[in-house]
């Protein structure tokens, strides 16, 4: 009488150690891909001034001197990015060196000639995880335009672009 | 009754204990788990990447050594921080048939000058989106560095590392194989 209940309880017990085995197991797969470590959306903010929006999740951060702002045409940059200063890590390879976390604005001076409808802004970021590892550059291309709302980049690879930005361009 | 559910309680808090620990444990978290070994993708061993002597060469070429196939670049901190190791187990083990492959994802300059800096002594393969790719190929879809594969002398995958490591998490990879 006593042993049905006790079986069920060993078997709930058991359950519940397979979760609990199994929950380091999908969290090694928990890294995030660096789309969605570092989302970026942006949008034509005034007539002269792009605003780029980051949101870097919680353990990771983006390289301040590894931003790249171009766009399509290219005369639409007016002027240079005004980027938040980071936190200065000293990093035992590349010295000092500025890092952002957390929600970022950057804003690009832009001067639109009339009649554009719409251009691209192709934006290059570099980031990690605190877990101990590096995403490739990433190069990832808005169309934004006057009266167009916020952009999220277009999908799929652009291969000139990582090309260019591994060659910092 | 009591003493088992008592006995039930401590292998609880032990599993938590121990998942708990591997779960905070950042690195473990971008481990992967052993494997059975998994043959290479196809084509994998034959990709020719560009090397510093201007050349191409694939991971072919070293068929029948234990491979250390290491994805990295000079804009990478946790990949500098490990390739010292590398170095150390490539001079110590080459003579077991221990072979260390660095794959940079990266331009030519850095990587030639970087790999004189810390004194690399094995083979270095350099690639853009080709280097990417042959990652991909091997596992890695997160495009995240470093990247390291260990491939038995059958060509063979037998475990993948993603994050920085050090020598005895290699050495315990290798070591059956050597």
């Amino acid at each position: 009488m006593c042993r049905k209940p006790r079986h069920d309880r060993l078997r709930k017990w058991a359950m519940v150690a397979i979760v609990l085995l199994a929950w380091p197991a999908a969290a090694a797969t928990g890294l995030l891909t660096a789309d969605q470590a570092f989302d970026l959306t942006a949008r034509q903010h005034k007539a002269d001034e792009v605003q780029v929006r980051f949101r870097i999740a919680d353990g990771y951060y983006l390289y301040r001197d590894k931003l790249r702002f171009t766009t399509e045409p290219a005369a639409i940059i007016a002027g240079s990015p005004v980027v938040p200063r980071g936190k200065v890590r000293d990093d035992e390879f590349f010295g000092k060196v500025e890092i952002l976390r957390g929600e970022i604005v950057i804003r690009i001076p832009v001067r639109v000639p009339s009649g554009t409808a719409r251009f691209t802004l192709h934006a290059v970021s570099q980031g990690c995880a605190d877990a101990g590892v590096c995403y490739t550059p990433q190069s990832r291309h808005l169309t934004l335009g006057p009266g167009l709302g916020e952009a999220k980049p277009a999908t799929g690879a652009d291969p000139h672009r990582l090309i260019d930005s591994l060659q910092g361009r | 009754m009591t003493r088992n559910r008592q006995i039930a309680l401590i292998v609880i808090v032990a599993i938590v204990a121990v998942a708990a620990g591997i779960y905070f444990n950042p690195l473990s978290r971008v481990e992967t788990p052993p494997t059975e070994p998994q043959p290479s993708p196809a084509g994998a061993m034959e990709t020719n990447l560009a090397d510093l002597e201007g050349g191409q060469s694939s991971l072919s070429k070293w068929n029948g050594k234990v491979l250390v196939v290491n994805f990295w670049a000079t804009w990478c901190a946790p990949c500098r921080a490990e390739m010292p190791v590398f170095v150390r187990m490539q001079s110590e083990l080459g003579g077991k048939g221990l072979q260390f492959v660095g794959v940079a994802i990266d331009e030519q300059p850095k990587v030639r000058m970087f790999a004189q800096e810390i004194g690399v002594n094995y083979p270095i393969l350099v690639g853009e989106l080709d280097a990417v790719e042959l990652a991909r190929a091997f596992g890695n879809t997160l495009g995240a560095l470093p990247f390291t594969v260990v491939i038995d002398r059958n060509g063979q995958i037998v475990r993948t590392f993603l994050g920085e490591l050090n020598e005895a998490k290699l050495l315990a990879a290798v070591a059956p194989f050597l």
